[in-house]
């Protein structure tokens, strides 16, 4: 009987998936839904952080889909895998483009994926949101059709400089890896760090794909420095932090909070970790948007990255409102900072906002990765940091400035 | 600057040390079934994760943990070889050799979808160096040398003195004159399986120890892997831990005159003019 | 939709120029190239370099992909000369890695992990993004029919011959009074010459360029390609780059189907049948869909 039973059940999960399959997209799409397209690396060297930065946009889709959507309609995600290479990345915006008719992908990690990807973009009239931190990519000829929520390299290496000459550090070493950001980073750290009387006494660049890095270690560490700068991702950070422990080094270490994240305390034993600083873009004050976020994915899919798309897909659909429904790229483009900045009421989440909006009111949006407010090129004014300290395999926040 | 010179020769040798596990098994499946199965890199994977549950969620030690990667992951390649590579050698060494990147691509992604990209750590200490004349060795690395050295010489010792490693090497040398013989090929190719993919697995978990383990563990190590055994000799067991140390001093030295991030590049170069000097490797291609 | 599909149709173009350069080194000539992408990206850069920096027509630009990298090739034959065929495997792994390696640090010449954008394209800005992509199919097409007929020349020519008699035995034919080594570096040029043709296309189409495009994934879909559609059968090669790219796009569609899932299982799961389409493909048909057929001579 069990048999049977389960036997029928099976058999109407699978006629029914035949049926649902069988209906092309469009028609299973709710009458007037808003399509938005996701691209984030969940396979290759970027698939430690394309997972939670889809699952904050989920997240926030379906709260606003559950509040109402979008002045009525649902918002639908289409997500497709960049697979971290430009390639595969082109072939995707390509159907989320042409196929799908996105009016935003959202969520590009790697510079070179963005960096291909953006042209698609603009020329189709598409908008892009991305994470991506190279400097170059807001320079691009991009017709105002791109943001990003990352902050450049000249901002990030000024905050750096900064703390660690407030930490008293005299002697700076930078290892870094190498991407697009490893360079320019050094330059403008060593010029910081020399107009506060400190010194860049070393820098490497290293190949991400080596299992150890005992040899780069021991160069920088022959110039003595006070406070070593870890300017890499995750999986080559864990080594570095690993061989660091072993080498006996006992100075200062600072790295991305994108880099050093809860993932990876929880993968290294405590002593290996501790003490390291990480500084990310994030909100003023304790925000209720960072908050809720950290609340739905649990405190390990919290990294930066995930506060950044959980922004991205906030802002998309607040512009969205704003042009009264328009849902293109160009309806966002002209919208998307008369939501994002301004005189507005101070709104913390996509729901919220677009309530406000809906009342008629303006607003100005704060996510939880920052106040969101952008130049005409598309990078991130002047935000506010967050500066923690990882202690016993959790991290202590030190303070928002 | 002598001392600097000493310290990267001892990083080089750790390095070398964690490819040459891997390696071996490597070098020990084309001795025996002539291609080159880059299907160890997934094994090398599955090795890692199998360790890790070990370690962290059954709680063992270390050493059991090896044990279960290396158990795992060679009956993973048993299983493998049997389904998807065996029925495949008729029709040459090269469609085999493409259809194991194709089976890894697979298996990458088995891994994947049971345990996510999160990255993981094994639940073992991690000891500072030990520190003497002003060079520092770590720990662990001398343990993977062990490991290394140990399992090249009871595979070494196995080909050698046993009546099945006799026979793998029968097979190795003329498969038409072994079946004559009467030794069963089949049961020889399980056997190298087994043993050779189950070595890929503890390498597997020596990396993760130095690093930390997600699905693309095997396929980062896998070049490196494939030039350490091609420097020493393909098919040549002692030529894989030769190679592999050579590739990791090679690389090491590099950095007295170049940039870090060519290393890689100083890999390939050293094979080049290995392999023009001695076009069948270090130690030639003999299997033992 | 149409877009899309003509998108789509490029890029099987360029696989297809990708697989029928591989051919003629490994269907044809029994030497294998592991370092595809190598070449591929050289000749992205040769391009790009030129048609950017200096300005030179696309024409151009093309054509010194396809001699730089002819001359990459050549060099690469005559130092692995005497090396046997696994060897030769991990030699051209190297080089593409050297490639990517100099394009990833050399920021005078490549401008680094930043990559090159801004690619000119024929007629790009001056038309809609739709026409652009149905010119630029009609240009790939072009190049792969004239890339398929000199293949289908070389293979049935008497020169075709003797590459297949040193793939099937060098020594018989070194001992036949032909000079292997000649014949060798001439095939390995011409190959390399088309994969850097296809590189700069791939440049010219997508307008930016960087080492993070020309990885080892690359090269294992074309391989996986040539294998798929029959090694050795100019026909194979470019029905296999078809086949690739079909299922890599095909899986999307195919995964988005399974509920309950999450999506980073989805995108295992469309990697994972990517690999195993192709090995189905090789259990059934060992030599490919459409295995080399020769005449007997």
């Amino acid at each position: 009987m069990a048999q049977r039973l389960s036997r029928r059940a099976f058999l109407e999960v699978g006629v029914t998936s035949l049926a649902v399959a069988a209906v092309p997209t469009r028609v299973r799409a709710q009458a007037g839904a808003i399509r938005l397209g996701t691209l984030t690396p969940l396979t290759g060297s970027g698939g430690n952080y394309g997972p939670s930065m889809l699952k904050a946009m989920q997240w926030v889709a379906g709260e606003i889909n559950a509040a109402g959507g979008v002045l009525g309609r649902k918002l639908e995600l289409v997500s497709e895998d960049d697979q971290t290479n430009p390639e595969a990345g082109v072939r995707a915006a390509r159907k989320l483009i042409d196929l799908d008719k996105v009016a935003a992908i959202m969520g590009t990690w790697a510079s070179a994926v963005t960096t291909a990807v953006a042209p698609l973009c603009w020329e189709s009239k598409t908008f892009l949101t991305t994470v991506s931190g190279s400097d170059t990519i807001t320079l691009l000829p991009h017709q105002g059709y791109l943001v990003r929520t990352q902050p450049n390299t000249q901002l990030q290496g000024r905050k750096f400089a900064e703390f660690m000459v407030a930490q008293g550090s005299k002697r700076v070493g930078i290892l870094a890896v190498q991407a697009p950001f490893a360079l320019p980073t050094q330059k403008i750290v060593g010029e910081e760090l020399r107009k506060h009387g400190a010194e860049l006494v070393a820098a490497v660049v290293y190949d991400k794909d080596k299992t150890t890095f005992r040899s780069e270690i021991d160069q920088v560490l022959r110039a003595r420095p006070d406070m070593l700068y870890l300017n890499g991702y995750t999986p080559d950070v864990t080594i570095v932090l690993k061989d660091l422990y072993k080498a006996g080094y006992t100075g200062a270490k600072i790295a991305q909070a994108y880099a050093v994240n809860q993932k990876l305390l929880n993968a290294l034993p405590p002593e290996v970790t501790e003490g390291t600083f990480t500084i990310a873009p994030s909100p003023a004050i304790e925000s209720a948007a960072y908050k809720r976020l950290a609340q739905a994915l649990g405190n390990d899919d919290l990294d930066p990255y995930s506060c950044q798309t959980h922004d991205h897909i906030s802002l998309v659909a607040l512009a969205i409102a704003h042009a009264k429904g328009e849902s293109t790229g160009t309806a966002i483009r002209d919208h998307v900072r008369k939501i994002s900045q301004g005189s507005g009421a101070h709104v913390e989440s996509a729901v919220e906002g677009l309530k406000r909006l809906a009342q008629g009111k303006e607003i100005n949006f704060d996510g939880a990765s920052g106040p969101c407010d952008f130049n005409e090129i598309g990078d991130i004014l002047d935000t506010k940091f967050r500066y923690e300290q990882a202690e016993k395999g959790k991290f202590k926040l030190l303070k928002i400035a | 600057m002598p001392r600097e010179i000493a310290q990267l020769l001892l990083n080089g040798l750790m390095a070398g040390t964690i490819l040459a596990v891997p390696a071996i098994g490597f070098t020990a499946i084309y001795a025996v079934l002539r291609f080159p199965n880059f299907a160890i890199a997934a094994h090398l994977t599955i090795g890692a994760f199998a360790g890790w549950l070990a370690n962290v969620s059954l709680g063992l030690p270390a050493a059991l943990a090896v044990g279960v990667a290396f158990v795992v992951a060679g009956l993973a390649g048993v299983l493998n070889d049997e389904l998807i590579l065996k029925p495949l050698r008729p029709a040459g060494a090269l469609t085999t050799a493409i259809a194991a990147v194709a089976l890894t691509l697979v298996l990458e992604n088995v891994v994947r979808f049971v345990f996510g990209n999160d990255l993981r750590g094994y639940d073992l200490p991690i000891r500072r160096d030990w520190q003497a004349a002003g060079l520092r060795i770590a720990p662990q690395q001398v343990h993977n040398f062990v490991i290394a050295v140990v399992a090249m010489a009871a595979v070494f010792l196995f080909l050698a003195f046993t009546r099945t490693g006799k026979a793998m090497r029968a097979v190795a040398d003329n498969p038409m004159l072994a079946s004559v013989k009467g030794i069963d090929a089949d049961r020889v190719a399980r056997l190298t399986n087994f043993v050779a993919m189950g070595l890929a697995g503890v390498g597997g978990v020596l990396v993760g120890l130095d690093t930390s383990i997600d699905p693309l563990t095997g396929f980062r190590v896998i070049l490196s892997v494939f030039a350490a055994a091609v420097v020493g000799g393909l098919g040549s067991i002692p030529g894989a831990v030769v190679g592999a140390l050579t590739i990791g001093v090679g690389e090491e030295l590099s950095l007295l005159v170049l940039a870090p991030a060519y290393r890689t590049v100083v890999g390939f170069a050293a094979i080049l003019v290995v392999l023009t000097l001695r076009p069948r490797g270090i130690l030639g291609e003999r299997a033992y | 939709m149409e877009n899309y599909l003509v998108a789509m149709a490029v890029f099987a173009g360029l696989y297809a120029l990708l697989a029928l350069g591989l051919n003629v080194v490994w269907g044809m000539t029994g030497m294998i190239n592991l370092g595809l992408v190598g070449f591929f990206g050289l000749g992205a850069y040769a391009s790009a370099l030129l048609t950017r920096a200096h300005r030179a027509p696309i024409v151009l630009g093309l054509a010194a992909a396809a001699l730089v990298t002819a001359a990459a090739g050549a060099a690469m034959a005559l130092t692995t000369a005497r090396l046997r065929g696994d060897y030769l495997a991990i030699i051209t792994l190297g080089f593409s890695e050297v490639v990517r390696l100099v394009a990833s640090n050399e920021l005078w010449l490549t401008n680094g992990t930043d990559g090159i954008s801004g690619i000119p394209g024929p007629w790009r800005g001056r038309v809609t993004p739709q026409t652009f992509n149905v010119v630029y199919l009609a240009i790939v097409a072009l190049a792969v029919l004239a890339v398929f007929a000199l293949c289908q020349r070389i293979r049935s020519s008497p020169y075709g011959r003797v590459l297949r008699a040193i793939r099937d035995d060098d020594q018989v034919a070194a001992v036949a009074g032909k000079r292997v080594i000649v014949f060798k570096v001439q095939a390995f040029a011409v190959s390399a010459a088309i994969l850097g043709l296809a590189g700069a296309l791939w440049g010219h189409y997508t307008s930016f360029i960087a080492p993070d495009v020309f990885t080892p994934l690359v090269t294992i879909y074309v391989v996986l390609a040539l294998t798929a559609g029959g090694t050795g059968n100019n026909v194979g090669a470019v029905l296999g780059a078809a086949l690739v790219i079909f299922l890599m796009e095909a899986t999307r569609f195919a995964t988005g189907w399974v509920g309950m899932l999450k999506p980073v299982q989805v995108a295992a799961l469309r990697e994972a049948l990517i690999g195993g389409a192709l090995l189905v493909v090789l259990r059934v048909r060992p030599r490919g869909l459409l295995p080399e057929r020769l005449a007997r001579s």
